[in-house]
């Protein structure tokens, strides 16, 4: 009985995740618990965990998919495409002025965003980033770092520049468990 | 929503804590700009990682000298509204802008 008891102690352990040594102690005394009310202990245990969140959960339960990976990648040539395509459509000949470019920015992101949602790809979240800037013999740093998943997500970007104007643009597409 | 309200003004206050201890009183280098883009975006990326929420994070970061020159920056997420969310913070000082952004992206 007593070795029973202390794999559903040490079972209890790895599902809180806490090794300090608080945690030894309340496992013993619930130890004496668990000889007296032995399924009681261990349902309430199971639920607990679920309390300790603090992160609100959203509203829709999604039901489990059993799929592991990706039916199909995020496609990072196709959409470097696309970002090639709509900044030089929308930027060839233009000159850099406030007004326009605020608007620009705006557009194009809506723009790269409806196209790369045409491509549907299921279960991927896409956040795309466009940056127009004025070319005035000055330096600038882009950079960014992710923690994500790296064999399920992907990011692409491209730059186009003219004569008085740059522009960058990023799209990170994140595979959604 | 007050509780993403309160977190967003947490990653906020986390961010320009970042970004303060690696640039705080430098003017801009050049020869520097490398390192403080790394320190800036690794220090962010390690304090939101403290956090131990179940969140892919994106950091994004632009540093700009100071030269009468204009940019813009947009961005256009599809992602589910209830439980992603961004953030960016905006830094100045005499002679360096840098600009911050942080997706957070439930998984």
């Amino acid at each position: 009985m007593s070795d029973l008891a202390k794999e559903k102690a040490a079972r209890l352990l790895k599902k809180r995740g806490s090794l300090s040594s608080l945690g030894s102690h309340e496992v013993r005394a619930k130890e004496a618990f668990a000889k007296t009310k032995d399924s009681i202990s261990t349902v309430s245990y199971m639920e607990e965990p679920g309390h300790h969140d603090d992160i609100p959960r959203p509203a829709v339960q999604m039901e489990n998919t059993y799929q592991l990976r990706p039916a199909r990648r995020f496609p990072v040539l196709t959409v470097k495409d696309i970002l090639k395509d709509v900044l030089t459509s929308y930027l060839q000949e233009e000159k850099y002025e406030p007004e326009l470019c605020r608007q620009m920015t705006k557009t194009i992101s809506e723009v790269v965003k409806a196209r790369v949602k045409d491509l549907m790809i299921p279960r991927y979240k896409i956040i795309v980033i466009i940056s127009i800037g004025q070319i005035r013999d000055q330096n600038m740093r882009m950079g960014s770092r992710c923690l994500w998943d790296e064999t399920n997500d992907n990011f692409s970007s491209h730059t186009f520049k003219n004569s008085s104007l740059f522009a960058t643009a990023t799209v990170y597409g994140v595979y959604f468990e | 929503m007050d509780e993403d309200q309160s977190a967003e003004e947490v990653t906020d206050t986390k961010i320009i804590i970042a970004v303060e201890s690696t640039i705080g009183n430098s003017s801009y280098q050049h020869s520097k700009i490398n390192q403080w883009m790394s320190g800036i975006v690794e220090s962010s990326l390690s304090q939101l990682t403290k956090l131990g929420k179940p969140f892919k994070y994106i950091v994004t970061c632009i540093i700009l000298q100071k030269n009468g020159a204009g940019l813009h920056t947009a961005s256009s997420c599809f992602w589910d509204n209830s439980t992603d969310g961004s953030c960016t913070v905006r830094w100045e000082n005499k002679t360096i802008y840098c600009i911050v952004s942080v997706f957070g992206l439930a998984i």
